[in-house]
């Protein structure tokens, strides 16, 4: 009863799987190592807690995975529209109730269960499902502006308005993640600028905001990284160097696992800064891997979704990895200072609390996707069946695959 | 999907990743001057430890001073392999065994690092450290490190310094950065109640060191480095001399003395004996092995006996009995009563001493008759008609408070503990949980007029209870402070001036005090009679459960503008008069005229000859 078959359990490509494993993996070593100077200071040394928490956090994180991919792909269809209307006053309240840390009022505490999380990790989510359905329903008239246009971008343009008071990079992070789902939408791109466009007034509207009440939006925080970034004259502030320093110290083959020094002076070396702990520990090797595993990640995806006989699937798949992959490298820019600092985790490595769950759902519904791909395809081997009867059956939404043999 | 979307997007993911891989070879082969600073393999902060403050008394001598220790510090990596442990071992002291322990640490625990110093012997003492300070360069990857820890010229007064330590992890987190592993910090007493001027602030300094350990140079050309600052200078109110005549005379006895100047409020000493050296518990090598020994000592030496312990008062408590009674209009000073030795009431009540039958309130506090107190006290409760006791006992209670008893003084030194007041609401319970009636009559409960039953006090209280009839009707909360010494002068402290005043007539006061002087020349208390200083005081036989009776005395002197106010406990020895009187004149002579007088030294001799803990009691001695 409990044994649960790798085979008949978990479903989906088995490479994906492998790929999300050894992230975790990973992630485990890692946060293991950079947390025992925190472990001194909380736990009497006790170094092992914060490897405990991680792996229960890892845990259940592979528990929502499978939970989530073993859900009919088709259900987030159905969910998408709820779960994107719940998020507009989720974020509401959070501005304006949130609670407070570092200046930022990010997180909401779930009354009687307790638990505090991010909306806008939540948000994320549930404005790629949107957009995946919103995109793959108007496929056919994609190129009128009223009916179509209008529909995708409202959405995208509110949920990042809402996100960027307090969480500046995970906004941007998901509006580049919706410019490029346009494009793979067949968005054309007068429309795709248009929407720049009104997203550079936003941003403008939300500075001006600021101007008026300078304690609702942390413009000045944005202004001072920045600043800090440009003002790069002695190798930037002091965690950039000691990242560099990190960085440096890697080399080639690395310091080997657990014998970063620069853990003892990197700030959150646990969570923002764990690529320069991986370059400090693995050297440019392990570096390179890591940073292959997100492309591998990616690349699998986008040959996966080929295969889709709805583009609904496809878009899914597509944004929810883009999404984390570019999150994967924001991450990596800061640490090697490409960017100004984000405050953006590496996804399934860095430690870090329900942010964790939310990565997990997102893999899980790829995994769905991809299960349900694998699926059509061991029943039948000639796709193109499967997909006449899929059109013939539902003749609104056309597949992507459809109308790219024109 | 558009296959040409997706190449597109691909495409630009790719070169995303490219520019990030490039981005990190470039700092990791390219860019010199990271690579240079990469060298320095780590960014190390070096601390320096400020001096604590000193300790003065009241009159500029040294208490409490610094003593230099060296912390020897091991940077494993740079050890060299062949050096001459034997040598090594004989200039520091120790043996090959605990070289071994030290050096060899649990490499797999995050804690140590073999390119990081670690503390590998601590606290060596300055003299030892002086020999292998010459010696060091023949052993590298050693470095020493210099700390202070406390020192005491003469081994006194160790309750009112209280100690230092290490910091606990807890209290590093609550610091909120302030405390680091291995810092000090006052534990108890003075050391604890002053830590923020005592202690001063840490110097750090960033060097950059190589893979190897060498520094390299300072950080950012020394821009954030800071220097050490010492801690402030502290005088304290205590009297060193008076102290140290005083733990001398209370050596072999278990009790407790207090003395306050009464226009004051300072501490002028405070013993609780037996003591201990608080050489002792300095927090050098050996401090574990003391610190369990006087942990596990039956007398209880780290007790504090002054505020900790809450003793029955006896007889002392008859002075504020009066005061009380005086003031709430039950007590005619000029009405006397019969004792015939004993007084019945339900159960027969006995006076202590044989006496003439007391004509006057004056005439009870001399003889110290009990049958008197009773009935004033019984008179007291039953204020507002005797079915009322309750009402005229929150009225006897309230001005007990005023006197600061039953609550806590709130002095600068910790563990106070408030003592015991009953209010009717007290009796109410105590006679609930008795009887499942609360109802109780003043007959019951008469003995609280001599200062038993229910009542108890600290030394402290008593000794203020004592400076508030001195004062005539106020006092200031008793302290140790008298302020920071900054460029060798004292700046006056602020912080205990106000005066805590009694509402009860000053008429009144000057009645008690006529009948506490007259306790002194023809009473009770005949034996601290002092040649040329009008001492008023009361002395006092505490029966309580542990033993026999403790011995109480409380004093005041001189009677007008009086300098000192004094209470002393001396456990277990019976009359107030036999030992607790003698200890507190003898030290009141001594602080008021510097010297005792030769007519006492007989006295002198005798107190400190006096041996409670180690033989059975002596018979007092009499007069020559």
């Amino acid at each position: 009863m409990l044994q649960i078959t790798t085979k008949k359990e978990w479903k989906g490509d088995k490479v994906m799987w492998l790929i999300i494993g050894i992230l975790i993996g990973f992630g485990l070593l890692a946060v293991y190592s950079a947390t025992g100077s925190m472990a001194y200071l909380r736990y009497k040394g006790n170094t092992e807690v914060y490897l405990l928490k991680q792996l229960v956090m890892a845990g259940i994180g592979l528990l929502c995975m499978y939970a989530c991919h073993r859900q009919n792909y088709l259900i987030y269809n159905k969910l998408a529209p709820v779960l994107f209307l719940l998020a507009i006053p989720l974020l509401l309240y959070t501005l304006a109730f949130g609670v407070e840390t570092n200046d930022a009022k990010r997180w909401i505490t779930l009354p009687v269960i307790n638990l505090s999380f991010q909306t806008s990790d939540y948000a994320r989510l549930a404005l790629i499902m949107y957009l995946a359905r919103s995109l793959s329903n108007k496929q056919e008239y994609i190129k009128d502006f009223k009916s179509a246009f209008i529909p995708v971008m409202v959405p995208v343009l509110l949920i990042c308005g809402l996100i960027a008071p307090a969480n500046l990079s995970t906004a941007l992070l998901l509006f580049a993640t919706s410019v490029m789902l346009m494009f793979v939408g067949r968005v054309s791109f007068k429309y795709i600028f248009m929407m720049a466009f009104f997203g550079i007034l936003l941003f403008g509207t939300v500075v001006l905001i600021w101007w008026f009440f300078p304690d609702a939006v942390r413009v000045d925080t944005w202004i001072s990284r920045i600043t800090d970034f440009i003002s790069n004259e002695n190798g930037g502030g002091y965690q950039v160097q000691q990242s560099k320093i990190a960085i440096a110290n890697g080399s080639w083959l690395g310091l080997g696992p657990g014998n970063s020094t620069q853990r003892n002076f990197l700030p959150a070396a646990y969570a923002d800064y764990i690529y320069a702990i991986i370059c400090e520990e693995y050297g440019l090797i392990g570096a390179t891997g890591i940073l292959l595993l997100y492309l591998w990640l990616l690349f699998r995806v986008s040959r996966i979704v080929m295969k889709s006989p709805k583009a609904f699937g496809a878009i899914l798949a597509m944004g929810l990895t883009l999404n984390l992959v570019v999150q994967a490298f924001a991450n990596m820019a800061v640490s090697v200072n490409l960017v100004p600092v984000t405050g953006l985790t590496l996804p399934l490595v860095s430690m870090g609390g329900t942010s964790v769950l939310f990565t997990s759902v997102a893999f899980g519904i790829i995994m769905s996707v991809s299960k349900f791909i694998e699926s059509i395809q061991e029943e039948q081997p000639a796709p193109e069946n499967e997909l006449m009867k899929m059109a013939n059956t539902s003749p609104k939404p056309k597949t992507v695959e459809d109308e790219s043999d024109h | 999907m558009k296959g040409n979307a997706r190449h597109i997007i691909e495409a630009t993911v790719i070169i995303l990743a490219g520019i990030l891989l490039f981005q990190s070879f470039y700092i990791q082969f390219l860019d010199k001057d990271i690579r240079k600073r990469a060298q320095y393999a780590a960014l190390e902060k070096v601390v320096s430890y400020p001096a604590r403050g000193a300790i003065y008394d009241r009159n500029s001598k040294l208490l409490v001073y610094n003593n230099p220790v060296y912390d020897i510090e091991a940077l494993y990596r740079k050890i060299d392999k062949n050096m001459d442990t034997a040598r090594f071992c004989q200039l520091l002291g120790i043996d090959r065994a605990t070289f071994i322990s030290e050096l060899n640490k649990d490499w797999s625990n995050k804690q140590f690092s073999k390119s990081k110093p670690f503390p590998f012997i601590k606290r060596v003492p300055v003299d030892q450290f002086a020999g292998f300070q010459e010696m060091m360069h023949e052993f590298p990857g050693f470095s020493a490190q210099l700390r202070y820890i406390r020192g005491y010229p003469r081994p006194i007064a160790a309750h009112a310094m209280g100690y230092i330590s290490e910091v606990d992890p807890a209290e590093i987190e609550k610091s909120n950065g302030v405390y680091e592993r291995g810092d000090y910090k006052g534990t108890s007493g003075i050391e604890r109640a002053y830590e923020s001027q005592l202690k001063g602030d840490k110097g750090y300094k960033y060097l950059l060191k190589d893979n190897l350990g060498v520094t390299v140079g300072s950080y950012q050309n020394g821009a954030l480095d800071s220097a050490a600052r010492s801690g402030d200078e502290l005088m304290v109110s205590l009297d060193a001399d008076l102290q140290e005549y005083g733990e001398r005379l209370m050596q072999n006895k278990r009790g407790s003395v207090v003395a306050i100047e009464p226009s004051t409020g300072e501490i002028l000493c405070l013993i609780s004996a037996p003591t201990y050296n608080p050489n002792l518990l300095t927090v050098d090598r050996d401090r574990g092995k003391y610190f369990s020994a006087l942990v596990q000592d039956t007398l209880k030496p780290l007790f504090d006996r002054t505020v900790q312990a809450q003793y029955p008062p006896g007889s002392i408590f008859k002075t504020v009995v009066a005061l009380a009674g005086l003031q709430m209009g039950v007590l005619d000073p000029n009405k006397g009563t019969h004792c015939g030795g004993s007084y019945t009431l339900g159960r027969v009540y006995k006076c202590s001493h044989i006496h003439y039958d007391p004509r006057n309130l004056g005439d009870a506090l001399e003889q110290s008759c009990n049958v008197y107190f009773y009935q004033k006290i019984q008179d007291i409760m039953n204020k507002y008609g005797s079915d009322k006791p309750g009402k005229g006992l929150d009225e006897f209670a309230g001005y007990m408070r005023q006197f600061g008893l039953g609550k806590m003084l709130g002095m600068d030194y910790f563990n106070e503990l408030p003592g015991t007041i009953p209010t009717d609401a007290y009796y109410k319970r105590h006679y609930y949980r008795l009887f499942r009636d609360s109802t109780w009559k003043a007959a019951y409960e008469i003995s609280i007029g001599i200062g038993q039953g229910v009542i108890q006090l600290t030394t402290a209280q008593m000794a203020n209870l004592c400076a508030a009839i001195a004062n005539r009707g106020y006092w200031i909360t008793p302290h140790f402070y008298k302020g920071v010494i900054k460029n060798h002068q004292l700046q006056p402290q602020d912080k205990f001036l106000e005066k805590h005043k009694i509402d009860i007539d000053p008429r009144h006061f000057e009645t008690v005090i006529d009948g506490m002087e007259r306790a002194v020349l023809t009473g009770t208390a005949r034996i601290a009679q002092l040649k040329g200083i009008e001492v008023c005081g009361k002395t006092g036989t505490a029966q309580n459960p542990h033993g026999a009776d403790h011995s109480v005395f409380c004093a005041f002197a001189p009677k007008d503008n009086p300098k000192i106010a004094i209470a002393v406990i001396v456990e277990n020895s019976g009359f107030g008069s036999t030992f607790a009187a003698p200890v507190a004149s003898l030290l009141m002579e001594k602080y008021i005229n510097g010297k005792v007088d030769s007519t006492r030294t007989w006295l002198e001799k005798r107190t400190l000859e006096q041996d409670l803990i180690h033989k059975p009691q002596p018979a007092p001695p009499t007069k020559p």
